[in-house]
């Protein structure tokens, strides 16, 4: 037996469907706090005050109104986007379509019949001073008077602010899987130089876990399904992880034999490392350590007869409905 | 195994992994995010574009590549990557073709066409969408985007051209269903993305125009300049109770003004068309993929696609 067949080898097969395991559960984890904390929807209405704010609709109090109306109030109130909320919680998901419409009915609210650009050009001239009106000023002077072009420009004012609000989700979302993975770890104690310890002293499990590690690299790869839900809305994919992204039994069960709380020894002054090397590899995400499993399987059984390593499965990919 | 035999085999491998990937020859276009997100729902671009290589006539009518387009190789404003811009059934647009004729090389006009990502005339460099576009030395320079067809081209309105492309002795009728669908089903794609672009990969592709029967799986959307609605697949000749030839519904795309979407817009789900359509890569999927990636994480699968729809067919 050479070093490429070897405990050594399956040891890091071990290391590394663990890892595996754990960045599954916390991409799992991940998404269930986000939908939880309907921080999709509280990033979309962070988004649209930052794009709104500091403009209020008019210069004086309306009659009844004791202040002058913000026009973000104004817009969260116009019927297309009222309807949008399901009770007070707010959408995931504004279309642009949507938002240049609602701006330009509601500043062109005193004129009756089809929108024309000099009436939505005289409605933003009678807004206060402010940011808003500013850029819609600036947007307007390159629209050659077309109303058709206004809204397109609208539009195009409002995906460069959507794309800022993705940012942030996406930085957010970064920040919660490491708090995540250092909770699952604690919570988990899962201790990478514990893991090693009982991957190299115990054959048995071992052998199980390389065994299943195989199994797992037959499964598609852990990424992005997407999907179109309803046939009469062909603009708007739900994505999702896939079936790749869940846990077998025996997988929870053997995740369960190499880490735990079995016993108050458990912690010791190696084991806060141990932690952070786990916190660590978790946060690579769930995709990298499958593609390293396939890899490291590869040169693993490149010596074992062809049956053999025809059990070792090629990397599949996710399925999506294009 | 002695040692001229090792190398003989070295050499062997050498050579056929040099030339699968000479065959595959696949091509990334990074594409600015915001951009993505500005057009995956619009079924056309306006911008000012420069004309500089055109061909003097429209192609002839038949076959394979003689579809009745006029080639304009050129540069544009918006879009920013090596592209040529088509008008299709070119004979039924004289006027744009004598605008066309009279045009001076590098003259900006406005223009505004179907947005078009295909793999078609890839080349082998890959394409960074802002970066510099080189001067385009013939009507065909190597690009991955199109206006295809052309919408408005300077003042001339050239939605006429969305009808069978036929003359007094030939009709132009694309590939069969079968053939060009399977063939689309099979691009690979891989899919990264970075802060503020996403990365598209893929290879040479065939089959540019397709003949085919659309059933509609759901109800037309308006999205501001065309339609976008669900449709199932079938053969140009097929009957009620024949199978799609592909298993999943794919969006089909309706230019404003145009005959087929004058043709679809009131449709509801069951009803069919026979149709002559181009596809183009599904922009609304691509954005959503690469929203859902983590990190480095790169997606590989089939490419997303769409159809463009440029002509209802008599059956």
């Amino acid at each position: 037996m050479g070093l490429f067949n070897s405990t050594i080898l399956d040891v890091i097969i071990g290391l590394i469907f663990v890892y595996l395991l754990l960045s599954i559960m916390c991409t799992a984890a991940n998404e269930w706090v986000a939908a939880l904390g309907k921080r999709r929807a509280k990033t979309l209405v962070r988004g649209l005050e930052q794009l709104l704010n500091n403009q209020l609709l008019t210069e004086d109090p309306r009659p009844g109104e004791k202040t002058p109306k913000p026009l973000v109030d104004a817009f969260r109130e116009h019927p297309l986007i009222k309807t949008m909320f399901n009770g007070e919680r707010p959408p995931t998901y504004l279309s642009p379509r949507s938002f240049s419409t609602s701006l330009t009915d509601i500043l062109t609210a005193e004129h009756g019949g089809p929108v024309t650009f000099e009436n939505l050009l005289k409605g933003v001239s009678k807004l206060p001073e402010g940011e808003v009106k500013k850029s819609l000023v600036a947007l307007l002077r390159h629209c050659d008077r077309d109303i058709d072009k206004a809204r397109f420009a609208i539009e195009g004012w409002f995906n460069d602010a959507m794309d800022r609000v993705s940012g942030w989700y996406k930085r957010r979302t970064q920040l919660w899987t490491i708090v995540i993975a250092a909770v699952l770890t604690v919570v988990a104690n899962a201790d990478t130089i514990q893991i090693t310890r009982k991957l190299w002293t115990d054959p048995v499990l071992r052998s199980a876990v390389v065994e299943e590690a195989k199994v797992r690299a037959q499964k598609p790869r852990p990424t992005v399904s997407v999907e179109y839900e309803n046939e009469d809305d062909p603009t708007n994919p739900t994505v999702t992880r896939n079936e790749g992204n869940q846990l077998s039994d025996k997988e929870r069960d053997l995740l369960g034999a190499l880490v735990g709380w079995h016993n108050k020894d458990n912690f010791n002054p190696f084991t806060p490392l141990g932690w952070l090397l786990t916190v660590l590899a978790i946060s690579m995400g769930a995709p990298f350590w499958f593609d390293m499993l396939n890899k490291i399987m590869n040169i693993r059984f490149a010596g074992k007869s062809p049956d053999e390593r025809a059990k070792v499965p090629e990397k599949s990919g996710s399925t999506v409905r294009a | 195994m002695s040692s001229s035999k090792r190398l003989q085999i070295i050499l062997l491998i050498t050579a056929l992994l040099t030339s699968s990937s000479i065959c595959r020859a696949e091509i990334t276009v990074a594409l600015s995010k915001s951009f993505v997100n500005k057009y995956k729902d619009k079924a056309t671009i306006p911008t000012t574009f420069n004309i500089d290589k055109h061909h003097n006539s429209p192609n002839p009518i038949g076959s394979g590549s003689d579809d009745g387009d006029i080639h304009i190789a050129g540069r544009d404003t918006v879009v920013r990557l090596p592209m040529v811009a088509e008008i299709i059934n070119g004979a039924k647009e004289p006027g744009a073709l004598d605008f066309l004729l009279q045009s001076t090389a590098g003259q900006a006009i406005p223009l505004t066409g179907v947005w078009r990502l295909w793999f078609e005339h890839p080349g082998n460099e890959d394409q960074v969408q802002g970066e510099e576009v080189p001067l385009p030395k013939n009507t065909n320079p190597d690009h991955i985007f199109e206006f295809h067809p052309v919408v408005k081209f300077g003042d001339f309105d050239v939605l006429k051209s969305f009808g069978p492309i036929e003359d007094e002795e030939a009709e132009f009728r694309g590939y069969p269903a079968e053939k060009a669908f399977n063939a689309y089903e099979k691009r690979p794609a891989t899919i990264t993305k970075s802060n503020t672009a996403i990365m598209l990969t893929s290879n040479k592709a065939a089959f540019n125009y397709v003949e085919f029967q659309m059933r509609l799986a759901g109800k037309p959307k308006d999205v501001g300049d065309g339609y976008i609605v669900f449709a199932n697949v079938y053969n140009a000749n097929a009957k009620a109770n024949d199978e799609p030839v592909i298993e999943e519904s794919r969006r089909m795309i309706f230019v404003k003004g145009s005959a087929p979407a004058d043709a679809v817009k009131d449709l509801k789900k069951g009803n069919k068309l026979h149709v002559l359509g181009i596809p183009r890569v599904n922009l609304n999927l691509v954005y959503a993929i690469a929203s859902g990636l983590q990190g480095d994480e790169e997606y590989s699968e089939s490419l997303p696609y769409e159809m463009i729809i440029v002509a209802i067919l008599k059956d």
